[in-house]
């Protein structure tokens, strides 16, 4: 293959860039898989359950994930930041506002950091002592970090 | 009905300096949280709040609570959008995010600006 042929075929390979919308409240948008692009997005999202009204906010920079979940309240609650940091990537957690022997948002923030490699800085007003509240947050967030492609999640 | 997401937000771009700036402001019930960015991440975390005080006039507490701790103009943009919010009539804390390329006087002036025009308080 001739090198113009080549580059023939790699311009029609382009993936075309989907328009991303700044917007207000409680709109969802659209994503690009491409984390190299530096729009931020903000999607916000509220799950029922029984007892309990958790709401998310996802802001996504291009080497950053913002995340805040509030229980019942809109408070900002304490402020963690997690990340893989040397030797060996293991993953590092500290706790920037509130919460030093508190640890709902720490763990939080820590295991999202395990299973989805990114650098995150997680708010959570989630009550203490309540781990299977804890591990719903945990999964929902998860689950939309994932469906949002933010990252590809692993098999282990 | 579905009812609105209880934490408004405003997020947009701008040029300063040629460096794109994005900027994110939400308002939680016991806060507010701005995120100015121009390297794709928080960048230096400060946080500032208005003090309980007995005189007339109100004084501030500013600090750095992640990330650069020396650099001035990074705690001057964040006492005065503190000062801005408690002259708007509200009590409420303030966490700035900074992650800026440039750390002059006029790139802290636009973003002050900026961020008082698409203020939520």
């Amino acid at each position: 293959m001739s090198s113009k042929e080549l580059e023939e075929s790699l311009s029609e390979l382009q993936v075309g860039k989907r328009q991303v919308t700044h917007g207000e409240n409680g709109e969802n948008k659209s994503v690009q898989n491409d984390m190299s692009e530096g729009e931020v997005q903000v999607s916000c999202f509220t799950e029922d359950l029984h007892d309990v009204t958790l709401h998310f906010q996802i802001v996504k920079f291009s080497k950053q994930i913002y995340a805040w979940i509030g229980c019942n309240s809109a408070k900002l609650g304490h402020l963690y930041a997690a990340a893989t940091t040397r030797p060996n990537n293991i993953v590092s957690v500290t706790s920037i506002l509130g919460g030093t022997s508190d640890n709902t948002g720490s763990s939080i923030a820590r295991r999202l950091v395990l299973k989805t490699g990114l650098n995150i800085v997680v708010a959570c007003n989630i009550p203490k002592d309540s781990p299977m509240l804890e591990a719903t947050a945990e999964r929902k967030l998860t689950e939309r970090l994932a469906s949002l492609g933010y990252f590809r999640p692993r098999e282990i | 009905m579905a009812a609105q997401f209880p934490v408004a937000h405003k997020s947009f771009s701008l040029d300063i300096k040629g460096n794109k700036t994005d900027i994110v402001i939400c308002k939680y019930d016991d806060n507010f949280l701005v995120m100015v960015t121009q390297i794709g991440c928080m960048g230096t975390i400060l946080h500032a709040r208005k003090e309980e005080g007995v005189s007339t006039e109100p004084t501030f507490h500013v600090a750095v609570i992640f990330g650069k701790r020396d650099e001035p103009f990074l705690a001057a943009c964040a006492r005065q959008l503190i000062e801005n919010i408690s002259s708007c009539g509200s009590t409420r804390p303030l966490v700035l995010s900074l992650g800026l390329k440039d750390h002059s006087p006029g790139t802290m002036k636009e973003i002050i600006y900026a961020v008082m025009e698409n203020r939520l308080w």
